[in-house]
């Protein structure tokens, strides 16, 4: 891949200031991301993957200039986004968009099928009425919907429906760039791959470049060219497809791995149960953010920084487990290390 | 043989409103053994969760319209039971799991004292000897510094404690049966694992019969025995869990099953179940599942299937099973 990425991060940090407090004492601040860094190239599919509170809809957020980060860069299509005037800004949104995760929510009740879908239309001026009414035609056809659903209203479709709705909204001005926030979370399990399935339909009609967020490894598996694996704000692990299902090192990603239920009966899976809860992102520890829960955390890892360590092309691990704490002590063979943990914890 | 935990024939749950009527449950029949797991499986509206609170009696009457021909509970007739005489069967020995933990727990009360009122009510006991019992509860499923939690409001726990809280207050008298109704959907992924597996744990060492209803059959794998599939109403397979992963008869449970995603999975397709569920007031005639179904024929559109046995392990409502042997397909 040689191409300019469409979009590029470079350590993006957001912190939003926390209610309440001592007063006349600094405010105390929550870390939702924190130095982030990654590009997205054109026609790829981005997989984001974390649970609730590891910043991934504030990333997502961040990525489509709707929250500033304090520290960092956005860059979009070669232009700073955080340095447009608002005339810039407002058309250079055009070429990205959002789907959300609860459908009926992000649609508005009170607007029929026409307005919900044409809404961005309007706001841009783009194109006269009888154009609107066939675009519209064209996009419900496309998302699986009929022309005469237009002047029905939100309410009167199921999830999937009103998902496939929101979805005809964000390609209406055709984006090039489309961040999805767990689009099926909230559906019904035999819906999710009907909507997932007509969003990899779009992407290849329609040349759209995706930022999928999920929580769920299956499923950004076989949809995503690239994957990174976010915890309480940081990323523990990014790489291709292959590196995060085949070869993952990071032991959050191995829990995450472990911790996707699957339907095959037959084989007996090792399950990695984590201890503990997800810990408050407000005064995280300096070192490794998941070494409370980590079940091979060392003495080093609540105090040293943690760098992001190339172990392959393309695949990076942030973990004082895999590559060694940075100075003195040799990274050692990760599997190696996985034995002796189990020969020591059987002991 | 030892008497069923649960054994109910016919479950008939209307709901009267004014456009129609919404036919929530048509005639569900549900065994459960002792210290046997059943999950109740399908996707929201199929009427899984009016039947566990039916079982309950939660379902208030009116507006809904319950008819059960046979409830045996723990060898009682509970069909006629009275709402005082409910009562001393909740919490004691039937005990309900719910899925938001936030919307079940009261959020002006510690959670210790909301599992200690189940002490008091159920046992003679004076308030220390329930507190002592509460912390034990909470030792039970896994809460660490249980005697500080028993202090805390649910908004001051995590979304997986206070699920745990859940099952503290289920567990806490060692009921005969529990209703687990998507007692994990609300929680992250790995909270997802550790909840499930405390649940099991529990559930297999003190033989307690258990009520899974879900939506997720991925959850069931790791818990069930034997797996209700209901659709629009009505079961339409029953089976144990190793005879529907691996032999699912229904088209529609094959749907289910595909549907869920898979590490294993090479291509990069999904596989889906076309179109939605029917609206309750417009099922359609026949079998409910035939607008969906790949298979359906002429008569699949005319006639509703009777739910007959395949073999010992599976029963299946369905006038064209699938995943038979080659001789009986043909018949």
């Amino acid at each position: 891949m040689n191409k300019d990425p469409i979009i590029t991060l470079e350590n993006i940090t957001v912190d939003f200031p926390v209610k309440g407090g001592i007063p006349f004492l600094p405010k105390k601040r929550l870390q939702a991301v924190s130095d982030v860094s990654f590009s997205v190239f054109p026609g790829e599919t981005f997989g984001i993957v974390g649970e609730s509170g590891c910043g991934k809809s504030t990333l997502a957020n961040t990525m489509l200039g709707i929250v500033k980060p304090s520290v960092g860069e956005v860059t979009f299509k070669g232009k700073k986004l955080f340095d447009l005037s608002r005339k810039e800004f407002k058309s250079i949104r055009r070429d990205m968009q959002m789907i959300f995760q609860d459908p009926y929510s992000s649609l508005n009740p009170r607007f029929t099928v026409f307005q919900v879908i044409a809404e961005p239309m309007i706001i841009s001026k783009s194109a006269t009425e009888e154009e609107m009414v066939e675009r519209v035609g064209e996009l419900l056809e496309l998302v699986g919907l009929s022309k005469d659903d237009m002047h029905r209203h939100p309410s009167d479709f199921s999830g999937g429906q009103q998902q496939r709705i929101a979805i005809a909204r964000s390609i209406i001005l055709n984006p090039d760039f489309l961040v999805c926030d767990e689009p099926v979370a909230a559906l019904d399990v035999s819906v999710h791959a009907q909507i997932l399935n007509l969003l990899q339909d779009i992407q290849e009609r329609m040349d759209i470049t995706y930022v999928l967020i999920s929580h769920n490894l299956a499923m950004v598996k076989n949809i995503c060219d690239r994957i990174v694996v976010m915890y309480l704000g940081k990323v523990m692990e990014s790489g291709r497809s292959e590196h995060i299902f085949d070869h993952a090192k990071h032991p959050y990603t191995h829990a995450l791995l472990s911790a996707v239920l699957d339907t095959n009966v037959e084989e007996e899976r090792e399950l990695v149960v984590l201890k503990g809860d997800i810990p408050s992102p407000i005064d995280p520890p300096k070192g490794c953010r998941f070494y409370q829960r980590c079940p091979y955390a060392m003495q080093g890892c609540r105090t040293i920084p943690v760098p992001q360590v190339e172990i392959d092309s393309g695949h990076h691990v942030a973990c004082h487990y895999v590559n060694g704490f940075p100075e003195g002590d040799k990274p050692e063979d990760y599997d190696k290390r996985i034995e002796q943990a189990h020969e020591e914890a059987n002991v | 043989m030892e008497e069923p935990t649960l054994r109910m024939r016919k479950l008939k749950v209307i709901f009267p409103s004014g456009r129609g009527i919404i036919r929530a449950v048509e005639g569900v029949d549900i065994d459960i053994e002792k210290g046997e797991c059943v999950a109740l499986v399908g996707e929201s509206g199929c009427g899984k969760s009016v039947t566990s609170r039916s079982i309950m009696k939660l379902i208030d009457s009116p507006p809904a319209l319950t008819r059960v021909d046979e409830l045996y509970f723990g060898g009682k007739d509970i069909k006629d039971f009275s709402e005082s005489e409910m009562r001393k069967v909740r919490g004691k020995e039937m005990a309900m799991i719910f899925q938001d933990a936030m919307e079940a727990l009261n959020p002006v009360i510690t959670c210790g004292k909301q599992i200690a009122e189940i002490f008091l009510r159920h046992h003679d006991m004076d308030k220390k000897e329930a507190r002592r019992e509460t912390v034990k509860a909470l030792e039970l499923v896994g809460v660490p510094e249980p005697a500080s939690r028993a202090k805390n409001y649910p908004h001051e726990l995590s979304g997986g404690m206070r699920q745990r809280v859940l099952l503290a207050m289920a567990f806490a008298c060692m009921p005969k049966l529990i209703l687990a109704d998507e007692p994990t959907t609300s929680l992250d992924v790995t909270i997802q694992a550790q909840v499930l597996n405390e649940l099991r744990n529990l559930q297999k060492s003190h033989d307690v019969s258990l009520l899974l209803v879900t939506h997720d059959l991925s959850v069931v794998s790791n818990l069930a025995d034997k797996v209700y599939v209901m659709y629009s109403g009505k079961i339409v397979e029953k089976a144990s869990l190793r005879q529907l992963f691996e032999k699912p008869h229904h088209p529609y449970s094959i749907g289910l099953l595909n549907s869920v995603p898979k590490l294993s999975d090479e291509e990069s397709g999904f596989e889906q179940i076309p179109g939605t569920v029917p609206h309750p007031m417009r099922k359609p005639e026949g079998c409910y599942f035939h607008p969906r179904c790949n298979h359906a024929t002429e008569k699949c559109k005319k006639e509703m299937p009777p739910l007959s046995a395949i073999n010992d392990e599976s029963e299946v409502r369905c006038w064209h099973p699938r995943n038979m042997e080659r001789e009986e397909a043909m018949t």
